[in-house]
């Protein structure tokens, strides 16, 4: 079957905004500030690239990205563990200046929140015509009602997947699996043939979606034969065809899909 | 019948869009609003399952919702598909199999409230997010065409109704009226999101009505938490208020207090007030307007008349005629009313002394929860009656003197029964035309029931009862049919649909979605080729 250029970016684990819940603890203000984050990008480069790689994506020490853990740190947890190391863990303390730890913990933050939250490299503009036009997204994807309908809709994208996330989403689609979205062409047993995506499929049905958005929704029973695709149907050679600079754009293009503004930063403190 | 050609007639179908001439049919195959229809009636022209064969139903699938914590939603279906909402987000499922086909969350909202459920009109589907955002989804992708905030958290208010869908607006209300608010309804276009109109249930100062309040008119309550109906010949929507704030002290507003407690009759192109009728003026008890204003045309002393039907928290039941505002006739709906002897000739409770909250406590009924509250009635016009989950309650009342502060959770008092006097519910029904009780089913359970009622065209009624159980009783005469234990509470309605033929019934518990419908062995299936490539 025949795919037109899809990202399948939603199906991958949305983030969590940085921004206050009713009740929740107030954040550190470096938390999503752009000039934090940026001196903490300088700082973690310095000090903490060489084993949890400059993006974060892991080494010789822990991806800093995935959701691995159980638990997820608090802040004060980072920035602890960051001053003091992991004892017995082969991770140094840094014992920097409190707010220099601070920046860092922002620049880890950044690699986990929102894309809309935080600078990201590459120009919005480009990327936004990169997506309506050479780079094809939109003949699967929608933004705001306009676009293809295979695949996940992007209008919120930028507020809930981080920035790595949307980048690795663009080289590499079958990160994630592509669950919800794999391509799929059903053979009826009336001779029929329907293509689509499989939205969901269990041995008794399957919620089958076509390039049109209309739904199917099919017993097993009716189905003499179903192909899937291995992963997402999107195509794998984003970083053969466009290249960095493209991809940064593109990405900064996504990292400001939200319908909803960002939150207004709250009143920064003097520093210490 | 699963046959193909059924099913392939009706996917030809799936593609169509709602239009407002589907949501006037009423619900049969389909179950278009939170009530069903617009006139709030809940009554499906289905009738497979009929009273002689209720007795074979059985669960056909089961929905799960991780984390839900009392699910409220009233699924609505289009051509086998349901959607349901949790806090802050909405599921369309395959109404035949229950297996999810798409999800929208909004993660950003600050609030995590409760939701009633979703609207549908053209291929969108819209819900509201408990920080006061009406979001319109593409109903068959889920993907988010536009959100608009129509009210701010700061000024008190939340958001829980499901959206009201007319032929070109979508009408939605706020929640927080415990706690200082004004109350509204505000219009939304449902094409770009444009704010169309905005009618306030308390009036601002100088405005008519706001010299029956004190110096809290600006926090007066109000609120607008369920949705309306709404009468397309008239072009009247029907729009139920809550209670005046403070809650229990009512020491520093003297009046009316209007137009809380009330219900208003809407002009549908303007949200101009044609007029208002008012339960409970000045109430001190909570005793919320927030039932189901229920739309029947039927004959009344000697002649037809459209009506509106209100069984109310206060524990009157009330009709009126819906096109004037006249107030017709007021009967008891439980047996547990001790504030008021009667309701005069206006419509006026005649108020008992020495009811009001005290310091120490007064004990009065209905109890806080009201006699019955928002839980969904349904009127069958084949029976004529109309079914009514009631409480029958005291509680004691307490005040508080102290300063009323708006948004800071304050109520002026409180509420509750002894524990040696626990309410219990019963479904009643009710002859509108003389406020006669029929026939009523008694229940058992802890009195914490907010599940309501569906009535069908095959003589049953449905309802959820306080012991988490969905029950089927003969609308005739409330004869037990059926019953499932739910295994937990239930705090929504149940509703009622059919896809390729078959009939279902479904209820939200307090963490899933359970359809039934009646038995049919299952046929061996078959596992098609399938392919990975």
């Amino acid at each position: 079957m025949r795919f037109c250029v899809a990202l399948c970016l939603a199906a991958a684990w949305p983030v969590a905004a940085q921004h206050e819940k009713e009740g929740e603890k107030p954040k550190h203000p470096f938390i999503g500030d752009a000039k934090a984050i940026e001196a903490g990008r300088t700082l973690f480069g310095g000090g903490c690239a060489a084993c949890h790689g400059a993006e974060g994506q892991g080494g010789r020490g822990p991806n800093l990205r995935e959701r691995v853990m159980w638990h997820p740190l608090e802040d004060d947890t980072l920035f602890s563990a960051i001053q003091k190391g992991i004892p017995g863990g082969g991770m140094p303390a840094a014992n920097l200046p409190e707010d220099q730890a601070w920046q860092v913990v922002a620049f880890v933050r950044s690699l986990t929140s929102p894309a809309y939250e935080n600078p990201v490299a590459g120009d919005v503009k480009i990327g936004q015509e990169l997506f309506w036009g050479k780079a094809g997204c939109s003949g699967c994807h929608q933004i705001q009602g306009r676009g293809g309908k295979l695949g996940p809709d992007l209008t919120n994208i930028g507020a809930t997947r981080a920035a790595p996330q949307l980048r690795e989403a663009i080289v590499d689609p079958d990160a994630d699996g592509a669950p919800n979205y794999r391509g799929a062409t059903v053979v009826l047993k009336s001779g029929k043939t329907l293509r689509g995506v499989a939205r969901n499929r269990t041995n008794y049905s399957l919620q089958l979606q076509d390039a049109d958005g209309n739904l199917h929704l099919l017993s097993m029973a009716e189905v003499s034969e179903l192909t899937l695709t291995k992963g997402s149907p999107m195509p794998k050679d984003f970083a053969q065809r466009l290249g960095k600079p493209e991809i940064d754009n593109l990405v900064a293009y996504l990292s400001r899909q939200s319908l909803r503004p960002p939150e207004p930063k709250k009143k920064k403190e003097e520093s210490k | 019948m699963r046959n193909l050609c059924l099913y392939l007639t009706l996917m030809g179908a799936a593609s169509g869009q709602v239009r407002f001439e589907d949501i006037l049919k009423g619900p049969g195959e389909n179950w278009l609003t939170y009530a069903g229809d617009y006139q709030g009636q809940r009554h499906s022209a289905l009738k497979q399952i009929t009273v002689d064969n209720a007795g074979s139903l059985t669960p056909q699938w089961v929905h799960h919702i991780a984390k839900a914590n009392g699910l409220r939603t009233c699924p609505i279906v289009y051509d086998g598909v349901m959607y349901i909402t949790n806090s802050n987000e909405l599921r369309a499922l395959d109404a035949r199999t229950g297996r999810l086909i798409w999800q929208y969350k909004e993660g950003r909202s600050k609030k995590q409230d409760v939701n009633r459920g979703a609207a549908i009109l053209g291929d969108r589907v819209f819900f509201v997010t408990s920080d006061i955002y009406l979001v319109a989804l593409d109903r068959r992708t889920g993907a988010v065409l536009w959100q608009k905030k129509y009210g701010s958290t700061e000024d008190g208010l939340y958001a829980s109704a499901a959206p009201l869908v007319l032929k070109d607006k979508v009408l939605v209300g706020v929640s927080g009226g415990d706690t200082g608010m004004r109350g509204y309804v505000t219009a939304i276009s449902p094409s770009t999101g444009e704010e169309l109109w905005r009618t306030y249930t308390i009036p601002a100062k100088g405005e008519p009505g706001s010299e029956t309040w004190g110096k809290y008119v600006d926090y007066g309550g109000g609120a607008t938490w369920l949705s309306g109906t709404y009468d397309p010949a008239l072009n009247v929507v029907y729009w139920t208020t809550g209670n005046p704030w403070p809650d229990f002290y009512g020491g520093d507003r003297g009046g009316d207090n209007l137009y809380s407690c009330s219900l208003l009759a809407l002009d549908a192109d303007t949200g101009k007030k044609k007029w208002h009728f008012q339960f409970t003026p000045h109430d001190t008890h909570d005793w919320d307007a927030q039932a189901w204003p229920v739309l029947v045309d039927l004959p009344y002393k000697g002649s037809p008349q459209k009506l509106v039907l209100h069984a109310n928290r206060n524990g009157f039941f009330y009709v009126l005629n819906r096109v004037t505002g006249e107030f017709l006739n007021a009967t008891r709906l439980v047996d547990k009313l001790d504030w008021a002897s009667g309701i005069d000739a206006k419509g006026r409770p005649i108020l008992i002394p020495g009811k009001d909250p005290t310091p120490e406590g007064t004990r009065a009924c209905p109890g806080v929860r009201g006699a019955t509250n928002w839980m969904s009635p349904s009127f069958n016009p084949s029976t004529g009656l109309l079914y009514v989950v009631t409480l029958e309650q005291c509680d004691l009342y307490t005040s508080s003197a102290k300063e009323p502060e708006p948004k800071k959770n304050f109520s002026g008092g409180g509420a509750g029964p002894k524990p040696s006097e626990v309410g219990q519910f019963f479904l009643r029904a009710y002859d509108p035309k003389t406020g006669e009780r029929k026939w009523e089913y008694p229940m058992t359970g802890p009195g914490e029931s907010w599940a309501g009622t569906v009535s069908t065209a095959g003589g049953v009624v449905f309802f959820g009862d306080d012991d988490g159980q969905l029950v089927a009783l003969d609308a005739r005469n409330g004869k037990h049919l059926w019953h499932f234990q739910m295994g937990e509470g239930l705090t929504a309605s149940p509703m009622t649909y059919a896809v390729d033929g078959k009939q279902y019934v479904a209820i939200a518990s307090a963490t899933a979605i359970f359809s039934f419908g009646l038995f049919e062995p299952v046929r061996p299936v078959a596992l098609p080729k399938i392919k990975i490539e």
